[in-house]
C-alpha cells in the first residue's frame, strides 16, 4: 500500500535532545505534488524536514518510496532526497560551481573524477535558478539572495524525486520568489515531490496542491489551499485575523490580515458609533474604532469604495449603494433610522457633490453634540466640497452649532469618552 | 582547477629539491664536505633523517591542519585545537621530570592522544555531538593541561630549560626511526584524507549538508578526527609542538589554489613539508639550533601577512 508514497510517515517523533518538538505526526506524500508545511514560529516546520531527511533523530515510522528511511545508505539517501537549508554558512571561497558540484558525490566514485554529466547537470541547475553567471564567483561575495538560489541549484543537481526546501524564498524579491516557486511547480507537475516550509501563507497558497498546518509540532490540517486556510483555523493556529479572499488573478485562496485578536480593547465597548465617510477616508477609523472594541457602523457607501471593502471584511454594519449615482431614497431613509439609534456619528470630512450632500444634511437636522467632526490636520471643509459651497457652509455650521471637531483619531477617542485620557504611547501606534 | 595540476607538480619538484638542498646545507657549510673521516655521517645520519622528519612532520601538521579547519568550518582552527599540544606537552614534561628524559617521545604520544580521547569521551556523552561541543570541549581540556604543565614547570627545578625547549618544538634529537615513523604515520593518515577530499567539502559547509549531500557525516568526521589526531601526535612526539605550520599552511594553499579540499590535502602535505625543512634548516645553519617554532612563525607570519594584504579576504 504504501509503495504508492514518496514519503510516508506514521506517529514521527523527532526533536533534540530528549524533548520531542515534532509529536505524532503522519502524512504520506503522493509523487507529483507541491506540498507547503505552515505554522507559526517555532511549531516545528524545519523540525519536521530534517526528521524526514534523517538529520534529526526521529522515531516511529519513515518510509522513503515504500522502503524504511534506517535501511537506506547515506549515499543512496543522498540520490533519493535533496535538502534545500534557510541558509548555510560559508566558512571558505568555494566557487559557486564548486559547490553544486558537490550534489554529484552521491553519484560517483570517491576514486573517480567527476564526470562532464555531472558538470552538465549542474550547469543546467544553476541555469535553472538563474545564477548561471555567478558560476565562477566566490560564494562568498553573494547576496542573501543568491546563495538561496545556488542552494537550490544544488539541491535540483542533486536528481531526486523528492526535494525538501526549508523557506526556499525567504531571501528572495518577488520576481525570483515566483520564478522558483513555478520552477519547483513544474518540478512537481513532471512527478516530484516536493515538500516546502513556508511563512508567507499566499505564496503558500498560490503554489501548493496541499498544505499541512502544524502547531506546538502537531498537525492541526491537511488538505488543499482553501479548506486549510480558512480564518478560523488562522485563529486557532497562528492567532491572527484574517479574511479570506479570491485572488483576483489566480482564483486561489488569498488571505489579507486584519488584526491581531489581543488588540486593546477600551472600556467604551456598549458605545454605539455611526462613521459617515467615503472614498477611502474612514478605512483607517473604521479599523481604529473596531479595534478599540467600539460597536461600529459604516453609512451609505458605493460598492466600489475602499471603506465598502473595509466595513464588508470587518463585517460592519452598512448601506451599500450603486457607484456613480444619486443617493436613493430608501438608502437615506435606513441611514436616518441608524443616525437615529447610534450613540455618537462621527463625520470622516470626505469629498462632498451633489451625489452625496443629502447624508451631509441628513447630519444637520441631528443634535449637533452628538456628531464629532474628523478633519485631516491641515485641510479646510472647502477642500473638500464640490457643491459650490453647500457642503462647507453645512460643515462650518455643524462646527458653530457645537459640534466638537478634531485632527487625529485619539482626539475621536477623547471626545466619545469624556473620561478617557488617552494613553498616548498605543494612541500613536495605531494611527500612524 | 586548470592551474592545479601544475602547481602540485611544482611542489614536487620543489619538495624534492629542498630536501636535497637542504641535506647538504648545514653549519659545516653547503655541499658534501668533500673530505674527513665524518664526512658522509654528517649527511647520512645527522642531516638526513633530520631533513626527512621535518618534512614528515610538517606534512602531518598541515594536512592535519586543514582537515580539522575544514571540520570545524572555521579558518581559524589548528591542529592542536582539541589538546593535542597540551596533552603532548604533558606527556614530555612528565617524562622529563619523573623519568630523567626517557621516553620522551612515547609519554608526549600518550599524552596527546590521552588529550583528545578525554575531549571526544567528554563532548560525546549525550549522544549526539556537534562539532562546536568538541570545539569548546578541546579549548577546555587544554587549558586544563596547560595548567598542569604551567604547575610542572613550577616545580621542575633543573629540568625547567628542558621542557621549555621542548615546548617550543624543534629537531634536535631527530634520529632515522624518527623519520620512518613519521612516515609510516603520515603515508596511510594522509592518504585517508586525501580520498575523504570530497567528504572534507562537504563537511565544511555542515554536517547536515554533508549529509544531505549523500555523505556518511558521523563516519567522516570520526574518520578525519582519528587520522588528524594520529597525525598531531606524532609530530608532537617527534618534534614537541611546533606552531604556525599547522595554522598558516593551508591558508597560504587555499590562497593558491582555492578550497577544495582534493586539491588542499595534497598541497598541504607538500607545502608543510617544504616549510618546515627550510625553516629547520635555517635555524640549525644560522641561528644555531635555536627552537625551529620561532623560525617558522618569524618568516611565516611575515609571509602570511604579506599574502592576506594580496588577495584580500579569500580564505
Amino acid at each position: 500500500m504504501t509503495g504508492q508514497y514518496s514519503i510516508n510517515a506514521e506517529d514521527l517523533h523527532a526533536g533534540y535532545g530528549t524533548q520531542d518538538i515534532v509529536k505524532s505526526i503522519s502524512c504520506s506524500f503522493a509523487p507529483g505534488t507541491f506540498i507547503g508545511i505552515i505554522g507559526p514560529n517555532g511549531s516545528g516546520k524545519t523540525t519536521l524536514l530534517k526528521a524526514f531527511s534523517r538529520v534529526i533523530p526521529a522515531s516511529g515510522i519513515l518510509e522513503l518510496d515504500g522502503k524504511a528511511v534506517s535501511d537506506f545508505t547515506p549515499a543512496e539517501l543522498g540520490m533519493a532526497l535533496g535538502f534545500v537549508p534557510q541558509d548555510e554558512g560559508r566558512p571558505f571561497s568555494y566557487t559557486v560551481l564548486q559547490v553544486v558540484l558537490m550534489a554529484r558525490y552521491a553519484r560517483t566514485s570517491r576514486f573517480a573524477a567527476l564526470t562532464p554529466d555531472d558538470y552538465a547537470r549542474c550547469h543546467r541547475a544553476l541555469d535553472e535558478t538563474g545564477v548561471a553567471h555567478l558560476a565562477d564567483r566566490s560564494i562568498r561575495t553573494l547576496s542573501g539572495g543568491e546563495w538561496q538560489r545556488v542552494l537550490i541549484a544544488r539541491a535540483l543537481a542533486q536528481d531526486t524525486n523528492v526535494l525538501l526546501l526549508d523557506e526556499p524564498t525567504s531571501h528572495l524579491d518577488l520576481a525570483h520568489q515566483s520564478d522558483i516557486l513555478t520552477l519547483l511547480r513544474d518540478l512537481a507537475a513532471s512527478g516530484a515531490t516536493i515538500i516546502g516550509v513556508f511563512h508567507d501563507l499566499n505564496l503558500a497558497a498560490l503554489y501548493c496542491d496541499r498544505l499541512i498546518m502544524i502547531k506546538n509540532g502537531q498537525m492541526v490540517a491537511d488538505g488543499t489551499p482553501d479548506t486549510v486556510l480558512t480564518p478560523e483555523k488562522i485563529r486557532e493556529v497562528y492567532s491572527a485575523e484574517v479574511v479570506t479572499s479570491c485572488h483576483p488573478a489566480t482564483g486561489r485562496t488569498f488571505l489579507m490580515p486584519v488584526k491581531a485578536i489581543n488588540g486593546n480593547v477600551l472600556p467604551l465597548k456598549s458605545l454605539n458609533v455611526q462613521v459617515i465617510s467615503g472614498g477611502g477616508s474612514g478605512s483607517g477609523l473604521l479599523h481604529f474604532l473596531t479595534g478599540r472594541g467600539l460597536s461600529v457602523s459604516a453609512g451609505i457607501l458605493a460598492t466600489t469604495d475602499t471603506d465598502y471593502i473595509t466595513a464588508k471584511v470587518l463585517e460592519l454594519a452598512c448601506i451599500p449603494v450603486l457607484p456613480f449615482s444619486r443617493i436613493p431614497v430608501y438608502a437615506l431613509e435606513k441611514l436616518k433610522a441608524m443616525l437615529a439609534q447610534a450613540d455618537r456619528v462621527v463625520l470622516s470630512v470626505h469629498p462632498i457633490g451633489a451625489g452625496n450632500l443629502p447624508v451631509l444634511l441628513a447630519l444637520c437636522d441631528m443634535d449637533p453634540a452628538r456628531i464629532i467632526i474628523h478633519l485631516p490636520e491641515g485641510r479646510e471643509f472647502a477642500s473638500y466640497d464640490f457643491t459650490k459651497g453647500t457642503a462647507a457652509a453645512a460643515c462650518q455650521g455643524l462646527c458653530a452649532a457645537g459640534a466638537p471637531c478634531t485632527s487625529t483619531y485619539d482626539g475621536i477617542l477623547r471626545l466619545l469618552s469624556p473620561n478617557f485620557n488617552g494613553d498616548e504611547n498605543h494612541e500613536t501606534r495605531n494611527t500612524n | 582547477m586548470t592551474r592545479t595540476i601544475p602547481i602540485i607538480i611544482v611542489l614536487t619538484f620543489a619538495a624534492i629539491l629542498t630536501i636535497v638542498l637542504c641535506t647538504l646545507t648545514g653549519p659545516a657549510g653547503f655541499g658534501f664536505p668533500s673530505s674527513g673521516p665524518g664526512a658522509a655521517d654528517i649527511v647520512g645520519s645527522i642531516r638526513l633523517p633530520r631533513v626527512l622528519a621535518a618534512f614528515f612532520v610538517g606534512a602531518s601538521l598541515a594536512v592535519a591542519g586543514a582537515a580539522m579547519q575544514a571540520l570545524f568550518r572555521n579558518p581559524m582552527a589548528d591542529p592542536y585545537i582539541l589538546g593535542t599540544s597540551s596533552g603532548g606537552a604533558l606527556g614530555a614534561s612528565v617524562a622529563i621530570i619523573f623519568l630523567g628524559g626517557l621516553f620522551v617521545p612515547v609519554f608526549a604520544w600518550a599524552g596527546a592522544v590521552i588529550a583528545i580521547v578525554i575531549v571526544w569521551s567528554i563532548a560525546g556523552r549525550k549522544g549526539v555531538i556537534s562539532v562546536e561541543t568538541l570545539l569548546l570541549t578541546g579549548i577546555a581540556v587544554s587549558f586544563f593541561f596547560s595548567a598542569i604543565v604551567s604547575f610542572l614547570i613550577a616545580i621542575a627545578g633543573e629540568n625547567v630549560h628542558q621542557i621549555i625547549f621542548w615546548l617550543m618544538g624543534g629537531f634536535w634529537n631527530a634520529s632515522a626511526s624518527d623519520a620512518i615513523l613519521s612516515a609510516c604515520i603520515l603515508v596511510p593518515a594522509g592518504l585517508l584524507l586525501f580520498f575523504m577530499g570530497r567528504d572534507l567539502n562537504a563537511l565544511s559547509l555542515g554536517e547536515e549538508t554533508a549529509a544531505h549531500l549523500g555523505i556518511d557525516a558521523a563516519r567522516a568526521r570520526w574518520s578525519v578526527l582519528g587520522a588528524s589526531t594520529l597525525l598531531v601526535a606524532g609530530a608532537v612526539s617527534i618534534a614537541g609542538s611546533i606552531g604556525f605550520v599547522g595554522l598558516v599552511t593551508p591558508h597560504i594553499v587555499r590562497m593558491l589554489l582555492g578550497p577544495d579540499n582534493r586539491v588542499v590535502i595534497p598541497a598541504c602535505i607538500l607545502a608543510g613539508g617544504i616549510l618546515l625543512v627550510v625553516s629547520d634548516t635555517i635555524t640549525r645553519t644560522f641561528f644555531s639550533d635555536l627552537p625551529v617554532g620561532i623560525i617558522t612563525a618569524f618568516i611565516g607570519a611575515p609571509f602570511f601577512i604579506w599574502l592576506i594584504h594580496k588577495r584580500g579576504e579569500t580564505l
